[in-house]
């Protein structure tokens, strides 16, 4: 079992009206930056990687880092910057760029180079995603979101080929057209950095996904639906004779862990709920704007008939699994009782939940990595069926 | 905004050969022939402005590629494209000139064929038209919009917007809005709902143009509608007064009276030459 540290680097600064959901429909595209302070938001920068990098220091095996734009839900628009100012900060864990949102790129032939020249800044400690972009990121980029699956596609295949194929050669592609493709530096890792690649049920994806042996990560959903994705990759991936390791499987989860169940509680509400009822404020009509979703995904998605975040209550976003809050023993047992129910080999743990403080984040890190990790990786792995 | 209509009379969908699949239309008639290019809420539509036309003309009503009962023909992607695609279908009907009502979406890839091909054009409706950029006067974003929140920019009345929202969605209905605005994305994400080149190139345009403004459009600014009157040498600006975006959806009657009698009025020269029998 692997067990990474992952940050979302949040603005947790919001106005006290933010619960004015009509005055502030959501925290990203249409949140005026007029409300990011940069003489804190430098100091947020800071912190948070300080958090990153101590969470190698206390044994996680990796640090993941994300894209997001126009929001302050997180701030980080270049992941690659963020891995690139971790790689000589830090000298064992995995950086996890989960991932570039490819589809957004006018040039993704920058990302195969950023990528490469991140794998040799880190020595090859390099995991590389790819991720569509959420919808309001196909608003805020001006990218058509009609075109973002193949775009995803396109950009996907060219770095692959840009990474693994001496140059130069040319591309010529729906989206996008080189005469001369021939990166410098090559990828350090042979034949390119392991890749991953988020789920959120879509059959295609699983099955592209098991067809390249990609790591598929999960993130944000109830119990029961993660299983059924985990089960549809491991479907998907037994239909092409391929058994992925159970490191192929990633849970992405925010976690907190107090000194006892009862204050942990106490203590963890605020943020999983800034988390799910401010953070992840953001009406259907952002997420998936028209032709993000193919109609097969969209009558998917209207069947599962799931409730958009802020609908959800703390307890619910507990029962049903989204987050996992105790004390050290209830989270040990319960993140036990997750991995083999899922059968994932990749906890991204999300300690830094919402705008929860400096100091919170620090004794979460420490006590699940010193009361919750080492349990974790001692149980032997069963394998989900 | 939609009033298919499921009545018997209404006639049967045809369908149409083109590109990787195939498109729907409706046809009914005698008379001129009359394309009609629907707006994005308006593929597979059969109401009062159908039955006004087909009671004077003979009225082609296809569905766009990709809305109501067409294919996706995912190999086109812009409103060039589109405007190649009804060359097509004018040729496969053999029709070599026809009068063309484009409303809103529909009115955008009217005045790019009557711009590119204008001898196929006889007379021209332009309703509610996207297509310019006037950064000024931009295009409200639809595609931001929550359900409430369109229908409030398509309706002026508080009755029609309370009467659209009060009926329950069904799975198929959400499904085929979100297919149609999905190819409403397509040919009009980027650039927004239009085409920097239209502007400077209208002045190709020769069949008399009619251009309706809805009075009060909360979409497309009534800048939009000067600046095609202004751009199309014979134009005529209309504005239909207490009117929200979706012209016939609100004021049926008014606004077919308006197209019916453009159609149908004013004539050329050589026409009326033609039918005074004028002697050359």
């Amino acid at each position: 079992m692997k067990v990474n540290f992952f940050h979302l680097m949040p603005y947790p600064y919001l106005p006290d009206d933010f619960d004015d959901v009509e005055k502030y429909p959501s925290p990203s595209l249409t949140f005026s930056n007029a409300h990011f302070d940069p003489a804190v938001g430098v100091d947020l920068y800071h912190r948070y990687l300080d958090e990153l990098e101590y969470a190698e220091t206390v044994g996680f095996d990796g640090v993941v880092v994300n894209e997001h734009h126009q929001s302050a839900y997180g701030t980080m628009p270049s992941p690659n910057i963020m891995a690139a100012a971790l790689a000589r900060r830090t000298s064992r864990a995995t950086i996890m760029v989960l991932g570039n949102a490819i589809p957004l790129r006018g040039n993704p032939l920058r990302v195969a180079e950023e990528i490469a020249m991140l794998d040799h800044l880190t020595k090859g400690r390099l995991l590389s995603g790819f991720v569509r972009g959420i919808g309001w990121e196909h608003f805020g980029h001006s990218i058509n979101p009609a075109d973002s699956r193949t775009r995803f596609n396109e950009a996907h295949d060219l770095i692959k080929k840009a990474w693994t194929e001496p140059g130069p050669f040319s591309w010529y592609g729906e989206h996008y057209e080189y005469r001369y493709v021939n990166i410098w530096p090559r990828p350090l890792q042979q034949p390119h950095p392991p890749i991953a690649v988020p789920g959120a049920g879509s059959p295609e994806t699983m099955r592209w996904v098991a067809e390249n042996h990609y790591t598929y990560v999960s993130v944000y959903a109830p119990t029961r639906v993660v299983k059924g994705w985990f089960d549809g990759y491991r479907a998907a991936a037994a239909d092409l004779g391929y058994v992925p390791e159970p490191e192929k499987i990633g849970m992405a989860l925010p976690v907190f862990v107090g000194e006892d169940d009862a204050s942990a509680h106490r203590e963890a509400r605020p943020y999983v709920e800034w988390l799910f009822h401010r953070g992840l404020r953001q009406g259907l009509e952002i997420v998936f704007p028209p032709g993000y979703m193919s109609p097969a995904a969209m009558k998917g998605l209207l069947k599962a008939n799931m409730k958009a975040f802020p609908e959800l209550s703390y307890e619910e976003l507990l029962d049903l699994g989204y987050v996992v809050v105790g004390g050290p023993e209830q989270v040990r047992n319960r993140l036990g009782e997750l991995r083999d129910e899922l059968g994932f080999g990749q906890l991204m743990t999300m300690l830094t939940i919402g705008a929860m403080p400096a100091e919170m984040v620090r004794r979460n890190t420490d006590i699940f990595a010193s009361e919750v990790i080492p349990e974790l990786r001692k149980e032997p792995l069963t394998a989900a069926s | 905004m939609t009033v298919t209509d499921l009545d018997p009379s209404t006639p049967a969908v045809q369908r149409h050969d083109a590109g990787s699949g195939t498109v729907a239309y409706r046809r009914v008639g005698t008379g001129r022939p009359v394309l009609l290019l629907h707006s994005a809420g308006g593929a597979n539509e059969w109401g009062p402005l159908q039955l006004g036309l087909a009671g004077v003309a003979d009225l082609i009503a296809p569905d766009h590629p990709g809305f109501g009962l067409s294919d996706d023909l995912p190999e086109l992607h812009t409103v060039d494209d589109l405007v190649y695609h009804y060359l097509d279908l004018l040729d496969a009907l053999g029709l070599p000139q026809v009068d063309v009502v484009g409303l809103s979406f529909g009115g955008w890839v009217a005045a790019e064929l009557a711009m590119h091909s204008p001898e196929r054009v006889r007379r021209l409706v332009l309703g509610a038209a996207v297509g310019l950029r006037i950064p000024e006067a931009p295009i409200a974003d639809l595609f931001l919009m929550t359900p409430p929140q369109l229908m409030r920019a398509l309706f002026h009345d508080e009755a029609l917007v309370s009467a659209a929202l009060s009926a329950v969605p069904t799975t198929e209905g959400i499904l085929a809005t979100y297919r149609d605005l999905g190819a409403l994305a397509r040919f009009g994400w980027h650039p927004f709902l239009n085409d920097p080149k239209l502007e400077r190139r209208l002045h190709r345009i020769t069949a008399p143009t009619l251009v309706l403004a809805a009075g009060e459009d909360r979409l497309v600014p009534r800048a939009h509608a000067e600046r095609y009157a202004a751009r199309i040498p014979d134009a005529e600006l209309r504005d239909i007064p207490d009117c929200g975006h979706a012209l016939h959806g609100e004021r049926p009657a008014e606004v077919t009276a308006a197209i019916v009698e453009h159609l149908g009025g004013r004539r050329s020269e050589a026409e009326l030459d033609l039918e005074t029998g004028a002697e050359t």
